[in-house]
């Protein structure tokens, strides 16, 4: 199968163009970037064609394409894979607005083509193991959940809100509630958000907690901050503490590490649990393969997105706000 | 000799007639609980005498210096105002009172007949929070941004099960999350805002559990997060302060300095494992030292009444979010409001 990549703005998007070359099967085909320099310079690393127009990518002879530009840029370049046909992995947050996410959900169905989004943490083995724990009723009936997505200041565009669509809350509450949705089957219904800007110098949310109320009675929060400093000895993290009626549950999703204490390298820990980038990959291919409607869809990332955008519309009016999605009659 | 009454021989009063048999110039002079038994055995190897209520003490003990009160939180108030006839000197178990108007009565009665009220808010003397507290003084991580705290575990058992009750106990929020309050109000100033979750009360009684999710807000801007869970099985607590330029990470599960593991030679398997934090001087000998010593030079205690009843404040606003769904403001008071 052979694979395009639209944009290396994203880092992820070194990690997986290396999974694809490592994969039996996968082909790198090429390389589309607004960027001429970063998409040569991605091209010229992973030997692949570099397109200088994101129309010569499309219609050369891939089967699907990675997006990983800027989050605002994820609209225009997920609709143009759409309209040539290519089903399409769109890096998390599906867009930075929920007209934006609306059309390329649209446009993916109008041309039937397979929209997945990002969110790999479906894929970590801890996190899947705590989900079969869940859906077998080992908690029981989820109460409440206590989540963290602690990240580092990534720097760059994300700190641009006209690129990123906002900072620490916009990188990270989607994960967690991706999580949240999938676990428990129920959708959120009240959003509180306590944002601030209290760790970096550019102006941009770094910091912050969401409380979520969930239709099926429970309640969780969320830390999102970029709140990992230089020496912490690793770059974030994604945890979960449920409680049940049954029983509690805590998951660490990348505490399956050494400690590494190194003369050259300071103190890091050292991850060596299963790769979740490779297994969400590959599940995607696979799903193209046999025909198979995408694990994570659009409409999982639009419901991600509206949660980061109710907590910001929270703290803007100081009060909790009800995603009004459902009320606005937007599936044709 | 500091002559001292501890009313209630529950769990907090053992811990506080021990540490009074071991603190030199005091005298455990009496211990009052109707469960007698449980008076008795704090007594031994002391000369305090045992009283199945508190009006038998008050009649026979004289020349009392402090009576320290140990009782359910819906008691505090009562045991209080009946302490303030027979003593200049009441120390009181945290909370200092199921509700805001208790508390004030407490406290204005006191003030008129100058008596002195000390709450034990024994965090402030645990080593470790106050390691935390001169490490942020001393701008080792930088200026503070987001606290994430966790406090719990299993549902407390305790006389007639009154923590199950809310109108005795004030329920989880008011009982446990008051430290995490207290401690980090000594840290960050005063709190602006307040918004928590919390079971239902049906959920939380039927499973016998209790969980609270807090987040508080600054007014330095400073935000934090509270756990409070009596639905796990052992108890710890943690806190994790994230700064400009650092983080101070503490889990108390992760602290192990002796852990003794006996085996079980009949039956071949491992004995249960008891882990231990041991100190020269426990945080509530420490606390109540420092009481005594503040009675005795007339010096203010690192923790005081008013303290205590801010304390309250941003539980008390925490329970309201609970029921109203919403943020809860607090006042914006002075330092030395009332
Ligand atoms: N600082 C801390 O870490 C900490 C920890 C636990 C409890 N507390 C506080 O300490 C207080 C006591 O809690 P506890 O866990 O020890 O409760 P407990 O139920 O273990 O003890 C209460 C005792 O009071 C006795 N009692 C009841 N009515 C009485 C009366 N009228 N006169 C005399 N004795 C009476 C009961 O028989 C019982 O022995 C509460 O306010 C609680 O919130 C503080």
């Amino acid at each position: 199968m052979k694979l395009g990549i639209i944009s290396f703005a994203h880092g992820h998007a070194y990690s997986y163009a290396k999974i694809i070359k490592k994969q039996k099967g996968l082909e790198l085909a090429g390389i589309y970037d607004d960027d001429a320099a970063r998409g040569l310079g991605a091209a010229r690393h992973f030997k692949t064609t570099f397109y200088r127009h994101l129309p010569q990518l499309l219609q050369s002879t891939i089967d699907a394409v990675i997006v990983t530009s800027e989050n605002a840029k994820h609209a225009e370049h997920v609709i143009a894979a759409a309209r040539a046909k290519k089903s399409i992995l769109c890096e998390k947050p599906i867009a930075t607005t929920l007209k934006d996410a609306k059309e390329m959900i649209f446009c993916c169905e109008e041309n039937n083509v397979s929209l997945k989004i990002a969110f790999p943490v479906r894929y970590n083995t801890p996190v899947k193991r705590a989900r079969a724990i869940v859906k077998s009723g080992g908690l029981g009936r989820i109460l409440a959940v206590k989540g963290t997505n602690r990240g580092t200041n990534p720097g760059g565009w994300f700190l641009k809100k006209e690129l990123s669509g906002g900072g620490a809350a916009m990188d990270h509450t989607v994960h967690v509630v991706d999580l949240l949705r999938w676990f428990m089957g129920a959708e959120i219904k009240g959003v509180y958000a306590e944002i601030g800007n209290l760790l970096i110098n550019e102006a941009i949310d770094d910091s912050g907690i969401v409380t979520m109320d969930f239709d099926n009675g429970a309640f969780a929060t969320l830390d999102f901050s970029w709140s990992r400093n230089n020496n912490y000895p690793t770059w974030g993290d994604v945890t979960l503490e449920i409680i049940g009626t049954g029983g509690t549950l805590s998951v660490n999703a990348f505490d399956q590490k050494l400690e590494l204490y190194s003369d050259t390298d300071g103190i890091s820990w050292n991850f060596w649990g299963d790769d979740m980038n490779t297994a969400m990959l590959l599940d995607f291919t696979n799903a193209i393969k046999k025909g198979q409607k995408p694990a994570i869809t659009g409409h999982d990332g639009l419901k991600a997105l509206e949660a980061a955008l109710c907590a910001y519309e929270s703290a803007e009016r100081g009060v909790p706000v009800t995603p009004r999605i459902f009320q606005i009659d937007w599936v044709k | 000799m500091l002559r001292v009454l501890v009313v209630g021989a529950g769990t907090m009063g053992g811990v506080h007639a021990r540490a009074y048999k071991s603190l030199h110039g005091v005298e455990l002079a009496g211990i009052v609980d109707p469960r007698v038994e449980k008076a008795e055995a704090l007594a031994v190897n002391s000369s305090a005498k045992v009283f199945s209520g508190f009006d038998e003490a008050a009649a026979k003990l004289k020349n009392l210096d402090v009576i320290d009160i140990c009782l359910p939180t819906h008691l505090h108030k009562e045991y209080v105002l009946k302490s303030v006839q027979l003593t200049k000197n009441i120390i009181c178990e945290k909370p200092l009172a199921r509700s805001l108007e208790e508390a004030r009565e407490m406290i204005e009665v006191c003030g008129k007949k100058s008596v002195r009220l000390f709450v034990a808010h024994v965090v402030r003397f645990f080593p470790e929070y106050k390691r935390i507290r001169s490490l942020l003084d001393k701008g080792k991580i930088g200026s503070p941004a987001v606290v994430r705290t966790t406090r719990g575990g299993a549902f407390p058992k305790a006389w007639e099960n009154w923590y199950g009750d809310p109108s005795k106990s004030g329920g989880l929020i008011l009982d446990l999350l008051l430290h995490d309050f207290d401690f980090l109000r000594s840290c960050f100033g005063e709190v602006k805002r307040v918004f928590a979750k919390t079971l239902k009360r049906e959920e939380a009684s039927k499973e016998m559990i209790d969980y609270a999710l807090v987040t508080l807000r600054f007014q330095s801007g400073v935000i934090a997060h509270l756990e409070g869970t009596w639905a796990h099985q052992n108890f710890s607590y943690g806190i994790e302060i994230a700064g400009r330029d650092g983080i101070i990470e503490y889990d108390s599960k992760k602290i192990s300095p002796l852990s003794y593991q006996p085996r079980n030679k009949k039956s071949g398997a491992g004995g249960v494992k008891v882990p231990e934090s041991p100190l020269a001087s426990s945080p509530y000998r420490e606390e109540l030292k420092h009481f005594i010593e503040c009675i005795i030079s007339g010096k203010e205690p690192l923790v005081t009444v008013l303290d205590a009843y801010r304390a309250m404040e941003i539980a008390m606003a925490a329970i309201i979010s609970t029921e109203n769904g919403l943020p809860v403001t607090l006042g914006g008071h002075s330092e030395k409001g009332g």
